[in-house]
């Protein structure tokens, strides 16, 4: 029986980006670097009111000038709606509109000039409607009401949800209720030495990808749509398109194209299916690129969210129980995200503690400002800067060390997870001491500074379809090939070491082909920190195939039986003393007509029984004249399993902590009037390198990670709970409690002069 | 429409251009040179970055015709052959990508970098490239990378 090897040739190694010399040399070809023959250009007509009658259009002028080849409006376009899970979104919006930026009429011309030129051209007269803007608002008897059609949600909304899930509830625009209990939350709280309770808001952040939103459609003499898309997941986007278009599967070919960047924001198909309905009525090919003002205004940013907790301890700070309501704020669609309600809503209420009692309430609601969309961890942030910031109030509250308070409270061996999932492995513990250690929390400090700390606890994510193909050719090289494109996470070079790994190969003799939806196997794509944990299943599944024709090959070639032949560290194969290498044996097989040999695999969803743990310290200096907040240090200390690659591994550490820095530090959709005011890149304020704080990371191997070569998972552990760190550290340093992201120097400033930190 | 004449990546090249032709429009559409980025089309973001006579700028604000006489270079413009510059190499080697959508316009705004100071410090390095955004890598591969290559100058 052939064994998996772990010579590690591959795994473990710092090897280069398979992608990285073209990335480098500026070859890489992302959707907006495709130029076809005959090729114009889209762009749409937006709403200026948040909620408006539509009276009229007229598209006579815009039609009419020269160079304008399809001028399309909602009584042009399939009366259809587009979502993920909810369908709510239209393709151009026909009666009314619902935000600051909702499209009601496109243009293509031959240049983007004509095609603005046009939509200037357009008139139309609207009736400003009543308008909502909160979500506290929006849930009132009296709130006029977004969506007053009902709205179609697939059918498996409920799958893989803890709680009981109500979709469209009797309460006016909420999308999804959803409510998890565990225990007996009232009699606990009855019982508690002292009770918590505490509210906190997160702004919407853009997922700040630089890549914009991208598509290219040209419609074949054959009846075949080829698109070129930045989007993460080519097989789900086919398939909702097929659903909206009614245009076969097969007869939708996304071509593969490199994504320049996603952090969740390019899943849903944004304008593909308008900018198909262009191409359809001009006849050419239509390109259309999202505007930077357009991204920041219109696109599918991270919900913002209230969160409201109420906790009751005992007299050792020990957790009963925990109460929370979480609102999100969908924005005026919920169709650009592919679940009933945000996962890290409800999933990550109770942190990383062990929680005998709690009562969660988690709502999703319509308002008339821009819809969002996933972003990394899709809810977790919002929810655990309230969490960690809410255990630091309580910790001093009790009169009790932040840290000796989580330390006291973590889920550890034996306990279940708030959600009552069992899991094994529970480093909670570990990870806050070892992060504390090169952190120095007990060492002394001088004035103004303060440290803070918070944590997190997030399983791999084991869900969804991941295929691959591999072919082993002649010369023994292997190529794989997969179905959904590396969003700069590392996903096809993580895919590269894997494959090597299990044939003793060097990452050098292994190539990584993106097909199109055509020719590629089903791809749930980059979603959730899961792709190397499923193409990782997904590989050693076809490996474990192809293994065994090698060695049915290997034994024919060595006069044996299968049984007989052992495989070796180096990929050879060897039985009763006679030894063959790869390559060798492909070329014999080759020459009698039996190589190249190829097989397919596929994952096997399954509920990971590890989740992973991460501490971060944050040390800030406050100038108390001005309020200003200077993040001075992190540590971050992550519990892993096996790392594919240490420079990818740190990449995902460092990228996502800085985004969060951006979360905590600068990055807010404002809105005034539901209209976007932080609409360019000078006001929407992105972390630059001067941002970036000395950082430090601390690895604890040995994590054991669920998926083949014990690996886990580390995109979203580095990102979710840094921003409670820093005002965790604020609050050390001056006493002023943040409860509102991002900090400013003019929050610090009042908290200062209402006497805060006067002690 | 003016006649301009200028070099790109070192190759004499004669156009008439609109007045009004963006210089990142006129390498990307008309020379087909995809490599230059263009993203947040107002001088923010650096993605569309590309040197001028040595010197970086934004080719989303800059007009082609400004280019005239001038030296342009771009991210095809600084291997030899298949011999990657050093700063390819280093943000090969160190991580300084992930995505790519950023790495042509870090790479040559740090190519000016080290052509102004070959040695620059960690500080120097960083205020040199506040002008080019990443939303990947957090920047410190970026300054690692970019300090490699400076070390081997």
């Amino acid at each position: 029986m052939v064994a998996a090897s772990l010579s590690n040739k591959a795994i473990g190694l710092p090897v280069r980006r398979v992608d990285g010399v073209a990335k480098v040399t500026g070859r890489t070809v992302y959707a907006g670097d495709v130029d076809l023959p005959g090729m114009i250009y889209g762009r749409c007509l937006r709403s200026p009111y948040p909620s408006a009658r539509i009276v009229s259009i007229d598209t006579r002028r815009a039609a009419a000038l020269p160079g304008v080849r399809a001028v399309l409006t909602g009584a042009d376009v399939p009366d259809v709606r587009y979502g993920r899970m909810c369908k709510d979104v239209p393709i151009l919006t026909k009666d009314v509109v619902r935000f600051v930026g909702d499209k009601l009429a496109a243009v293509a011309a031959d240049s983007i000039e004509t095609a603005e030129a046009a939509l200037e051209l357009i008139d139309v007269q609207y009736e400003e409607l009543p308008a909502v803007f909160s979500a506290e608002d929006a849930v009132r008897p009296s709130a006029p009401i977004i969506h007053s059609e009902t709205v179609e949600v697939f059918p498996n909304a409920a799958a893989g949800i803890h709680g009981e899930l109500r979709m469209y509830p009797p309460i006016p625009n909420v999308i999804s209720q959803l409510k998890v209990q565990h225990g007996d939350a009232a009699s606990a709280f009855a019982g508690a030495y002292k009770i918590f309770e505490h509210r906190f808001a997160v702004p919407s952040i853009h997922q700040g990808y630089i890549e914009p939103h991208t598509c290219l459609v040209s419609i074949g003499a054959d009846g075949v749509v080829d698109l070129w898309v930045a989007n993460k997941g080519p097989h789900i986007a086919r398939a909702h398109m097929a659903a909206a278009t009614g245009i076969a599967e097969d007869r939708i070919r996304f071509n593969p194209v490199a994504i320049g960047g996603d952090f969740g924001g390019k899943g849903s198909l944004m304008d593909t299916l308008l900018c198909y309905c262009l191409a359809r009525a001009a006849g050419r090919p239509v390109k259309m690129v999202m505007t930077s003002f357009e991204e920041l205004t219109a696109a599918n940013p991270r919900h913002s969210a209230s969160v409201t907790l109420r906790t009751g301890v005992d007299r050792d700070a020990r957790l009963l129980a925990i109460e929370a309501r979480v609102i999100f704020n969908a924005g005026a669609y919920a169709g650009l995200v592919p679940v009933p309600t945000l996962h890290g809503g409800y999933a990550e209420v109770a942190g990383a503690y062990r929680v005998p009692n709690c009562a969660f309430e988690v709502l999703r609601v319509y308002t008339n400002t821009v819809p969002c969309g996933h972003m990394r961890a899709p809810g977790a942030p919002q929810v655990t800067f309230a969490v960690e910031s809410h255990i630091d109030m309580i910790a001093h509250g009790m009169v009790l060390d932040p840290l000796e308070m989580r330390r006291r409270n973590a889920i550890a061996e034996g306990d279940l997870t708030p959600l009552g999932e069992k899991r094994r492995l529970l480093r909670c513990r570990e990870t806050i001491d070892a992060g504390a250690r090169a952190f120095g929390w007990d060492k002394p400090k001088p004035a103004d500074i303060g440290r803070g700390i918070s944590i997190f606890q997030h399983p791999p994510g084991n869900f969804g379809r991941s295929t691959v193909a591999l072919t082993m050719g002649v010369d023994g090289r292997i190529t794989i090939q997969v179905g959904s494109p590396d969003t700069g996470t590392g996903f096809h070079t993580i895919a590269a070491q894997l494959v090597a790994e299990h044939f003793g190969a060097s990452v050098e003799e292994v190539d990584v082909v993106q097909g199109d939806t055509l020719v590629s196997g089903f791809e749930f794509g980059s979603s959730g920190q899961r792709l190397t944990t499923t193409i990782g299943q997904a590989i050693a599944a076809a490996a474990d195939k192809m293994k065994q024709d090698l060695t049915a090959l290997a034994a024919e070639r060595l006069n044996c039986a299968p049984s007989d032949i052992q495989m070796g560290e180096d990929g050879s194969f060897a039985a009763a003393g006679a030894t063959i290498d790869r390559r060798t044996l492909m070329g014999w097989a080759a020459a009698r007509g039996k190589a190249p040999l190829s097989s397919q695999g596929e994952n096997k969803p399954v509920p990971s029984d590890r989740t992973s743990f991460v501490a971060h310290f944050a040390e800030v200096a406050i100038d108390r004249e001005t309020g200003q907040v200077r993040l001075r240090r992190i540590v971050t200390a992550h519990d892993i399993g096996t790392i594919v690659n240490p420079i990818t591994h740190q990449g995902q550490i460092e990228g996502g902590l800085i985004q969060a820095v951006g979360q905590a530090m600068s990055e807010r959709i404002a809105l005034k009037d539901g209209a976007v005011i932080t609409a360019h890149l000078g006001d929407y304020k992105l972390p630059t390198v001067m941002d970036i704080p000395e950082l430090e990371t601390v690895l604890l191997p040995g994590g054991g990670g669920a998926a083949p070569f014990s690996t886990t998972a580390i995109g979203e552990m580095s990102n979710v709970a840094v921003p409670a760190a820093i005002t965790n550290a604020v609050f050390d340093a001056v006493g002023v409690r943040l409860v509102e992201l991002p900090i400013s120097a003019e929050k610090v400033l009042e908290g200062l002069s209402d006497g805060a930190g006067a002690a | 429409m003016r006649t301009v004449k200028l070099t790109i990546n070192g190759k004499p090249v004669i156009r008439e251009i609109e007045d009004n032709r963006l210089l990142v429009e006129f390498l990307r559409e008309d020379q087909k040179l995809t490599g230059t980025k263009e993203s947040c089309g107002v001088g923010v973001c650096g993605a569309c970055t590309v040197l001028l006579d040595g010197k970086p700028i934004s080719s989303c604000l800059t007009l082609a015709v400004h280019a005239d006489g001038g030296a342009i270079t771009t991210i095809e413009g600084i291997a030899e052959g298949d011999r990657l510059h050093p700063l390819q190499e280093a943000f090969l080697a160190h991580g300084g990508l992930q995505c790519g959508i950023c790495t042509p316009g870090q790479i040559l705004a740090a190519k000016a970098l080290l052509e102004a100071n070959p040695h620059p410090t960690k500080a120097e390095i960083q205020h040199w490239m506040m002008g080019n955004l990443c939303r990947c890598t957090g920047y410190y591969k970026i300054v690692e990378s970019i300090a490699v290559a400076a070390g081997a100058n």
